[in-house]
């Protein structure tokens, strides 16, 4: 059994490495397999980063991925691979003689969970435990192979060749579990960003496939989940959503769901607080070996006992700031101290109980914007939906500023504002999808950086009239587009200035009266002394003209539609809203707001989305690293349980079927309107960006079956790309089994004309960059296919029914064929695709079902 | 003990005799009215008078009936009772803290009631006598405050604020009541401040404390620096401010919710309708001043809070689901222990209670709708001196926020729109609109629907110009904000401009009626600038050219109420006179109208001789106007986008004064009402004790 297994893993690594050289020209991923081996384990340690830097830099482009991968780890990470891969061969070192059960020497046995990249305090590390330490045994259990092919591997493994994706690979295709122990030593030598690209699957395999797995993945997720509250939500999440297909009964006692409650339960805690990358100096307050409760009340002193000293600080700084008054302005800020005086001794207190506390506010975020959703979906009209989440999260706003934070996003930040009236419903039958805008503040580090104090909504205004006065006249000029002839009798800051005055009228009552006077007899006077005055005259014609002038300059802005409440938030670009949100923001003079936006979804099951994520961001990799320059957006996917969850919107975007709708144009008459003649710049760059993002997702329709290619799920964004969004038919599912769309991808007349018609040079290109891009696809099929194979497991989503999605979509890549061949296929399905009646009818199916155009 | 026994006895006595039965709590009040020292006797006796239920009517009584010399001999046995009532007050028996609290309340209204020609330092010696009376009056303010902010029973609260609205409304004018002096020393500002920023104590003294502030704030407002008025100016906490306008905002709603309810009753047909108007007039009356003047303390409170807060205006457009408050009571939540969030304390209402309602009907509704609405109700009928007052101070609400940038920014703001039902007076000629049809558009729409529905609804004999006035104002206030911002508002400009010409034309239909009473002139000024900024700015704010060109076509169409106007206009700014100076301005700014008039009058009537049509259709006018622009001139009039900003002071003082007196009285009278049925708290704290 062993053997067989043992033997098919050299096997797959040979078609590994060589299925990219049968396929190209290029010589140097074979090179690279002998070298590396051969440079055994220490050579790996002490290589420096610049002698493998030079290999890929100097090769064509067409080169292995793995390598760049791995040096970027190297080069980047350095010292943390150094060490963790040092510490993992000292292991081996140990362990070589105990491991009497063993034969083979170079069996990479090691105590799963020590080798903590982070806790080099001499092999000491100060918190194993037994639930860590378990897999040792099982492993050793099953020691009995040959030492020849084993330490094949191992050099394999070993080598710089070696990457996340091969190693995600083995760990799957493996059945050998000292191989998988090993693996799940390795994780730990990646970079945290390369593994948590394969969250999902490794997830997925902790879950659905067999114990040895489990274990092997186990100690790094734990490590991981104790150095992150965002990855511990990750993980419990997406262990919630693949946990979800299992029986009822299976469920509650499976492994997936134990480990969810662990993370859940809070007891992950960090045993000191440990910032990345910083060698950590372990406290002298905390001893080695402990056991959990007591550990958890111990460590408690250090990272949730400080953050609450901040706050408490910022509380009372926040007091003496606004304290004129004794009571009054003070009066509730003193509450909210108290309030975290509470917090934070009921913190201690519940730790002892082992009630969570440290990925509370973040879960009470989420659920809040969930159960917003759920709510809103309850309601009839759209109307009615907006103007409930607009007061549903002016709500929400005043539990903000909070240790909260959107996963979505790439940097750290805390929430502090939601601009509710910002949010539009999306458009969506029966469920109630929403976009929010979020105002964020970026901090180094979510989890220790103090939460941002609490700015009241009206502190604006008093920083509006003192300070930003100008700003506070131009901006609704710049708003509006070009003018000014009129001459502009604003008194805005005299307005201003009484207003101020009006303020001191408490003390100083004349003052006011005397200063009301003035303006009144201003106001008078300039009636009546415009005899006096040469008086000004103005054409009738002029104002005319210009008020048709202005509003015609305006043509790109839509109108607002109360059935269509998101096509004028979608439209409004970008930059603009961002400028216009952080004016009306109490915390938009800070130097670190960030305006992030994100959609809401419940009801909804994101896990195909997560998985066509994930596939489209591969291939956009393999896209980049081939240089084919097609153009895809993967949007972020955060999955919160099978039936909700959160997406990164694509900015400055508005589906097809939006544009059509508003502008009532072709495809290519809008382009010309947005951009200008066929001639400018900007119509050529928006034409070619037109085409590359054609190009690259109708290869990912293909390659993905991505059905329901309706116009309202695909986007346009303001540089002319088109974006696919919402996967949710894809591989072996297609909308209600209707049959249609049977073409390859969409592919319609609209689209030809915008690239200048079948006889272009841009369709040419198109159809070229479809050629390179699926010939670059093919070269590294295994990194598509493995992401989508390992998902597999378990599941019952309806991209996966059926028994062949895998072999199927092994075939679309057709491995098989020459490259003329594949010329001749792109050929193909772009002829069939443009003259697909099925697209048409699907889209007049639309037209009829959902008013979609 | 004898002295029990004694007591039982006499009881006794005097409940199986014929005699009328005296209490032993007026046995000894009458002891205090006796020139002795009570103690002389008893020396437990002001122990005992605590734990003895008051007797309100006969303390009362007895100190109205004394007269100066008489008053004179008991004040230093009325001093140690008030001395007492205060020692009382911080007792640990909640008995005698309601008893004192009664007597103390008791005491303000009877030497008060008594001594209305006596000066207030009189009246302060009597009680407190002058050299302890600042004293005293810390030592009550301070007790008062602990058990506002305190923990104890919430009746005893209720009770706190019966007797400081009591102490508030003694006198008929606020600014005469010269105990409030020590008010304003001893602050209470903060307490109130607490009762409104916590949920469950503002849903049961919201009411009693907003109304309580803003009457404090109205003390000696123009005479000396008022520190309420200080602290409410620079109160900048959202969770006080936002609890404060939900008590107003609750206030309102219900008065609406009773309307409403009242006018669905009525709705039985014409002749039930007719006949509860008429009754309205003679039985209703005096239940609706009633209810009117409740809500004027609360208009009061408002106006204050957006007169003096600038921060007040964000509690505004603070949206939440129209909820019925009183059915939903706030469970007081037990003090929140970990706030989920984290950092901030809990706020709101709705926050406590983690789902909103799940009605589909519900509207998303903000004090300031509920505050439109209400407007619309009061302002239908202005007849009744009270609601005239409310009306105007709806109208001065209405320019304090149509005068702020903020309020401007929401209330143009196109993310938020709102369906807002104004009421519509019935009117002969108009149907009512259905409610369901209101488009959800920005708020100042609704703003602008309930200017133009006063102005077509109150041409009338009794013609309230002071209140066109204060419309005109707010209409133009707003305009100028639109121009300023260039918000192009997508109005039925058209309904608005006609609403304004008919303002015009019955101006001049009633010429020497108005003229006698007010100067129209002012007025009809106002009205043909708003007229010139639509002419020469519209293009900074008008929705479409088309827009630009309907406006012309009003004009030219009711070109004979300009042309009315303006020989009106020059006829008196020829004749020497009072009127000689206003009417020459509406000359000047009718300069524009004129022009366009003379302009197109003769185009329009060309177009026709050449066309042979006797009557233009609007298209054929509108083609008219369009191929003309060019030829036509117009001169640009100085200061129409400027508007003198409201103040209080010196104009509103004397209105300010007069409604504070009002309010005054009523409240006085419902604080009466209210603190005789104090038994029922008594049976609490005996059940307890």
């Amino acid at each position: 059994m062993g053997d067989t297994e043992l033997e098919l893993s050299p096997a797959r690594l040979e078609e590994l490495q060589k299925s990219p050289s049968t396929s190209s020209t290029s010589s140097t991923s074979s090179l690279s397999l002998p070298s590396s081996p051969s440079s055994g384990p220490r050579a790996l340690t002490s290589s420096s980063p610049s002698t493998s830097e030079g290999l890929p830099t100097s090769s064509p482009t067409l080169d292995v991925i793995s390598e760049g991968v791995g040096e970027l780890s190297l080069v980047i990470d350095t010292e943390v691979a150094k060490k963790a891969c040092q510490e993992v061969l000292q292991k081996v070192k140990f362990l070589k003689p105990d491991g009497e059960v063993s034969s083979a020497t170079s069996e990479p046995v090691l105590v799963n969970g020590t080798a903590h990249p982070e806790s080099t305090n001499g092999g000491k590390p100060p918190k194993i435990t037994t639930e860590e330490a378990e897999p040792v045994k099982s492993v050793r259990r099953r020691q009995k192979n040959n030492s020849s092919k084993q330490s094949w591997l191992l050099r394999l493994f070993e080598s710089k060749l070696f990457d996340i994706s091969m190693a995600i690979s083995y760990l799957y295709n493996s059945k050998e579990p000292g191989v998988q122990a090993y693996i799940g030593n390795r994780l730990f030598s990646f970079r945290n960003e390369e593994v948590d690209f394969y969250l999902p699957q490794l997830l997925n395999m902790y879950i659905h496939m067999d114990e040895d797995v489990g274990d092997a993945i186990k100690p790094y997720v734990v490590h991981r989940c104790r150095q992150s509250i965002n990855f511990s939500l990750q993980c419990a999440w997406l262990l919630g959503a693949y946990s979800s297909d299992m029986h009822i009964s299976t469920q509650r006692y499976s492994r997936g769901t134990k480990l969810r409650k662990l993370i859940l339960s809070d007891e992950l805690k960090p045993s000191s607080q440990r910032i990345r990358r910083e060698v950590p100096q372990p406290p002298p307050s905390c001893p080695p070996l402990l056991h959990h409760g007591q550990g958890m009340s111990e460590h408690s002193l250090s990272p949730s006992k400080r953050t609450h000293q901040r706050s408490k600080s910022d509380a009372t700084v926040s007091i003496s700031l606004s304290s004129n008054l004794k009571r009054t302005a003070s009066n509730p800020k003193v509450e909210t101290s108290q309030d975290e005086d509470l917090s934070s001794s009921s913190d201690s207190l519940e730790l002892e109980a082992g009630t969570p506390v440290r990925l509370t506010p973040q879960r009470e975020f989420i659920k809040s914007l969930m159960g917003i959703g759920k709510r809103l979906a309850t309601l009839p009209t759209k109307e009615q939906k907006t103007q409930r989440l607009i007061s549903e999260l002016s709500l929400l706003n005043h539990k903000l500023p909070a240790r909260v934070w959107l996963p979505t996003a790439a940097f750290d930040h805390h929430v502090v504002r939601v601009p509710h009236t910002q949010a539009v419903v999306l458009n969506s039958k029966d469920k109630a999808p929403y976009l929010i805008y979020v105002e964020v503040l970026e901090c180094e580090n979510f989890e220790t950086s103090s939460v941002p104090v609490r700015i009241p909504e009206t502190r604006i205004r008093s920083t509006r009239s003192v300070e930003n006065l100008p700003d506070c006249g131009i901006t609704p000029d710049q708003r509006a587009s070009s003018f000014s002839t009129v001459p502009n009798y604003d008194n805005d800051d005299e307005a201003w200035s009484v207003d101020d005055i009006g303020e001191l009228q408490v003390e100083l009552p004349e003052i006011h009266t005397n200063s009301c006077d003035n303006i009144s007899q201003f106001s008078v006077d300039s009636i009546t002394s415009q005899e006096s005055k040469e008086p000004i005259f103005i054409a009738a014609g002029d104002i005319r003209r210009r008020l048709s002038e202005q509003l015609a300059h305006t043509p790109t802005t839509f109108r607002k539609d109360p059935e269509d409440p998101s096509a004028v938030a979608l439209k409004e670009p970008w930059e603009e809203k961002v400028r216009r949100i952080r004016e009306g923001s109490p915390y938009g003079h800070l130097p670190n707001w960030r305006l992030l936006s994100v959609i809401v979804k419940c009801g909804d099951d994101l896990r195909q989305e997560l998985l066509a994520y994930q596939v489209l961001k591969q291939l956009q990799i393999i896209w980049e690293q081939e240089r084919v320059p097609l153009w895809i957006k993967p949007y972020k996917i955060l999955v919160i349980s099978s039936d909700s969850g959160m997406i990164e919107p694509v900015v400055n975007a508005v589906s097809i079927h939006q544009v059509k709708k508003q502008s009532q144009l072709l495809l290519l008459d809008y382009f010309r309107q947005e951009h200008g003649n066929y001639t400018t710049e900007e119509f050529l760059t928006a034409q070619r960006n037109f085409v590359q993002s054609c190009a690259g997702y109708c290869l990912i329709c293909y390659l993905l079956q991505v059905k329901d290619r309706h116009n309202g799920n695909i986007l346009l964004d303001s540089e002319g790309h088109i974006i696919h969004i919402d996967f949710g038919f894809i591989l072996s599912s297609s909308p209600r089994n209707l049959g249609f769309e049977t073409s390859a991808f969409k592919l319609t007349s609209e689209f030809v004309d915008v690239m200048g018609g079948l006889d272009g040079d841009m369709f040419n290109y198109y159809k070229m960059l479809m050629l390179q891009g699926l010939i670059a696809a093919r070269k590294h099929m295994e990194k598509v296919i493995q992401i989508v194979e390992i998902m597999q497991q378990g599941s019952q989503l309806p991209c996966f029914h059926g028994s062949s999605t895998i072999r199927n979509l092994k075939e679309r890549f057709h491995m098989n064929l020459t490259e003329e061949q594949l010329q001749v296929l792109v050929e193909q399905m772009v002829d069939a695709s443009m003259r697909s009646i099925t697209t048409k009818l699907y889209d007049g199916f639309q037209y009829l079902t959902n008013g979609i155009m | 003990m004898a002295q029990t026994e004694k007591k039982t006895g006499l009881l006794r006595r005097t409940s199986s005799s014929k005699k009328p039965l005296k209490e032993k709590v007026v046995l000894m009040y009458e002891e205090i009215f006796a020139k002795e020292d009570p103690t002389k006797n008893n020396p437990r006796f002001w122990d005992e008078l605590f734990l003895m239920k008051v007797n309100l009517e006969y303390l009362e009584g007895k100190l109205e009936s004394l007269d100066g010399d008489e008053v004179m001999k008991v004040k230093d046995n009325i001093n140690s009772l008030f001395h007492h009532c205060v020692q009382a007050l911080s007792e640990e028996h909640q008995i005698k803290v309601v008893n004192a609290l009664q007597t103390l309340c008791a005491l303000f209204r009877g030497v008060h009631q008594k001594n209305k020609s006596a000066t207030g330092f009189d009246i302060i010696n009597m009680l407190m006598g002058f050299d302890k009376a600042e004293l005293r009056m810390k030592e009550l303010m301070e007790s008062l405050d602990s058990l506002l902010c305190g923990d104890g029973s919430e009746s005893l609260k209720s009770l706190c604020l019966k007797l400081l609205l009591c102490l508030v409304t003694v006198t008929d004018n606020i600014s005469q009541n010269t105990i409030l002096e020590y008010v304003m020393i001893n602050s209470i500002f903060e307490a109130i401040l607490q009762i409104l920023s916590d949920v469950s104590s503002r849903s049961q003294h919201g009411y009693d404390s907003v109304v309580l502030l803003a009457l404090l704030v109205n003390y000696r407002k123009y005479e000396s620096v008022n520190p309420y008025i200080v602290k409410l100016s620079i109160v900048d906490d959202e969770p006080t401010l936002d609890g404060m306008g939900m008590v107003i905002h609750h206030a309102l709603t219900d008065y609406n919710r009773q309307y409403k309810d009242k006018e669905e009753e009525n709705q039985g047909g014409f002749f039930s309708t007719l006949t509860s108007m008429v009754g309205s007039m003679f039985i209703a009356d005096a239940d609706e001043k009633l209810s009117v003047q409740t809500n004027e303390a609360i208009l009061l409170a408002l106006y204050e809070a957006v007169h003096l807060n600038r921060n007040f205006i964000t509690v505004l457009a603070q949206s939440h689901p129209e909820i019925d408050m009183s059915a939903t009571p706030a469970a007081p939540v037990p003090a929140s222990p970990t706030t989920p969030l984290g950092t901030t304390p809990p706020s709101l209402d709705m926050m406590n209670n983690p789902e909103l309602p799940l009605d589909p009907n519900l509207q998303t509704s903000n004090l300031l709708i509920t505050f439109l609405k209400y407007s619309s109700i009061i302002m239908q009928d202005t007849k009744d001196e009270h609601r005239l007052n409310s009306a105007r101070l709806c109208l001065i609400i209405l320019t304090c926020i149509a005068e702020d940038q903020y309020a401007d920014a929401f209330l143009h703001d196109d993310n938020m729109n709102f369906r807002v039902n104004l009421h519509r007076m019935p009117m002969r000629h108009r149907k009512k609109a259905a409610d369901k049809n209101v488009p959800s558009r920005p708020l100042v729409c609704a703003v602008l629907d309930l200017m133009v529905e006063f102005i077509v609804t109150h041409m009338m004999k009794e013609f309230p110009m002071d209140l066109y006035v204060r419309c005109i104002q707010i209409i133009h206030k707003l305009i100028c904000y639109q121009k300023k911002c260039r918000v192009r508002l997508h109005y039925t400009w058209r309904d608005f401009w006609s609403a304004l010409i008919n303002l015009l034309k019955f101006l001049l239909s009633n010429e020497t009626i108005l003229l006698a009473k007010h100067n129209i002139f002012q007025l009809a000024l106002q009205v043909v600038n708003l007229f010139n900024m639509f002419i020469t700015y519209g293009d900074t704010f008008l929705p479409t050219p088309s827009s630009y060109d309907e406006l012309y076509y009003e004009i030219i169409r009711m070109h004979q109420v300009f042309d009315n106007l303006y020989c009106m206009v020059l006829r008196v700014s020829t004749n020497a006179g009072q009127w000689k100076e206003p009417a020459s301005k509406v000359t000047h700014a009718l300069v524009n109208v004129r022009a366009i008039i003379n302009h197109f009058n003769p185009k329009i009537e060309s177009y026709a001789a050449v066309n042979h049509i006797s009557q233009l259709s609007e298209d054929q006018v509108l083609e008219v106007v369009r191929s003309n622009y060019d030829t036509l001139t117009l001169k640009l009039q100085d200061g129409l986008d400027q508007f003198e900003r409201y103040s209080e002071q010196p104009r509103e003082a004397g209105f300010f004064k007069e409604l504070v007196r009002s309010i005054s009285l009523n409240v006085r009278k419902n604080v009466s009402l209210s603190t005789m049925s104090q038994d029922l708290l008594l049976k609490e704290f005996s059940s307890i004790s």
